[in-house]
């Protein structure tokens, strides 16, 4: 299958809205966690999180639209416009039947349905928004963009835990390399600090309870790691073919080349503990990438900061890269502004193209014992190392594997 | 009364008050969608105490039909 070109980045995160903000924060190991302001979250187990503030600063959106949509798509349409801006595209010169979105998304968008629901109970049926339908589910997001640029091609969203954006990613790069498409605008988008999420959130068990030291808490492949952060936000870029991408002179970003997922099969949440399942997703994508274990060298890991996800996931990247994972730098940026859950993957893949642009790897931070030793772990600044081909690994609860595989241009 | 729907719907659609106009129908002045519409209808139900079917009130309707019709309902 074809190399793919990214040719525009767009990011909303709680690190910072815009690349050169993103990148910026993420390369001096700044943490974002804070605990939630939003509403009171004094009481939930776990109340801290990578919030964003003042997203309405950053909005071309009218407010007539503000009021129809929750903010997840809020976020994946600034996202679309930053990576629209930065790849140079202008819409309306595109064939709309040639355009397409594809989005990973984990939860849909409740804080628009909470309220409505609330409205619903206390006021009766006609206390609930008209929008409310079209505003919560997970696909609205995919709809409000198509409709904010008049896109009309083929386009999907992708509900696999936090490994959605990810798969959106592959996907993506699948449909354009069998030139169905001229481009995509793909990625993922989640909005979880809202009552209700953050209280499934909660009940999932798997987040740390370290409100004491929200910056802290998320602490990936750490001795006394306790769970993971959840953060909101969006990552979305512009994805082309090659040849259209140089005959209109783009500046290409990076290449998306390789894809492999795969299912464990073994529990409705845990992953499988041995980790083969998630070393054959990795070996699917470095195939399909024509590249070998040697060629990669950096690989951005999925660090859910729990211990059967954080061992198994070791477990098989030491299959797959054997006595050489000690001398490939690794790295789990989310570690500072949150777990991004079904706009996770599509992040790790944004911030590992801008550390390739800047000749250098983000770094993870809370990394201080780790549990397990043999690897080459990129620690709280950002180091210079020149990334040729990386390795994006993204997991969903239940056992969902994905890998991606992405070389510098 | 025109006054007060127009109020109602630049609050509810948020839209510039200037926007709407008094012999143009929702749809040509701002591009109302059906939606809008049941959300416009249940509000003006509300402002002026009254039940309003969707076929008396639609995205085809000016300024001037809508109090037409709230005018003949509410008997002023």
């Amino acid at each position: 299958m074809d190399r793919i070109a990214v040719t525009g980045i767009g990011v909303v995160a709680p690190s910072g809205i815009g690349k050169r903000q993103f990148w910026a924060n993420i390369k001096s190991g700044r943490s974002f966690i804070k605990e939630i302001t939003r509403f009171d979250a004094s009481l939930y187990p776990s109340h801290i999180a990578g919030q964003i503030d003042e997203l309405e600063k950053y909005g071309m959106l009218s407010e007539r639209l503000l009021k129809k949509i929750d903010a997840f798509s809020h976020m994946a349409l600034i996202a679309s416009e930053l990576a629209l801006q930065d790849a140079g595209i202008d819409i309306k010169n595109e064939d709309p039947n040639l355009v397409g979105i594809f989005l990973g998304n984990a939860i849909g968008g409740w804080l628009y349905a909470e309220t409505e629901l609330r409205d619903m109970y206390i006021e009766g049926r006609e206390g609930v928004s008209p929008y409310m339908a079209s505003a919560w589910f997970p696909a609205a997001p995919q709809g409000q963009v198509s409709i904010y640029y008049g896109i009309k091609g083929f386009s999907k969203t992708i509900v696999a835990d936090r490994a959605g954006s990810l798969m959106a990613l592959g996907y993506a790069r699948k449909v354009l390399s069998k030139n169905k498409l001229n481009m995509i605008l793909a990625g993922g988008t989640e909005a979880p600090v809202t009552p209700y999420s953050l209280l499934c959130c909660n009940t999932y068990g798997m987040l740390s309870k370290n409100n004491v030291h929200p910056q802290s808490a998320y602490r990936p492949f750490d001795k006394k790691r306790d769970g993971f952060v959840i953060g909101e936000g969006a990552g979305i870029v512009v994805m082309e073919g090659v040849e259209r991408a140089k005959s209109r002179k783009a500046s290409i970003l990076a290449y998306i080349s390789g894809y492999g997922t795969s299912c464990d099969g073994v529990d409705r949440i845990q992953p499988a503990s041995d980790g083969k399942e998630l070393a054959r997703a990795i070996r699917i994508a470095l195939t399909d990438a024509k590249a070998s274990p040697e060629q990669i060298d950096y690989i951005s890991l999925d660090g859910l900061a729990v211990n059967i996800w954080d061992e198994s996931e070791l477990k098989a990247v030491k299959e797959v890269f054997g006595a050489r994972l000690k001398d490939i730098p690794v790295s789990c940026p989310k570690s500072m502004f949150g777990n991004l859950l079904g706009a996770s993957g599509a992040i790790d893949m944004i911030t590992t193209i801008l550390g390739m642009e800047h000749g250098m790897v983000a770094p993870m931070i809370n990394l201080d014992e780790p549990a397990s030793n043999g690897l080459n772990y990129v620690l709280n600044h950002a180091k210079p190392h020149n990334i040729g081909k990386a390795l994006i690994i993204s997991r969903g609860r239940g056992g969902i594997n994905s890998a991606l595989v992405i070389e510098k241009a | 009364m025109k006054e007060k729907i127009k109020s109602v719907l630049v609050n509810l659609l948020k839209v510039r008050p200037e926007e709407l106009k008094d012999d143009v129908s929702l749809q040509d002045s701002i591009g109302v969608d059906s939606t809008e519409m049941v959300e416009s209808v249940i509000a003006l139900e509300k402002a002026f105490g009254t039940k309003l079917s969707p076929k008396e009130v639609t995205k085809f309707s000016t300024i001037n039909d809508i109090e037409k019709v709230i005018s003949s309902k509410i008997g002023k």
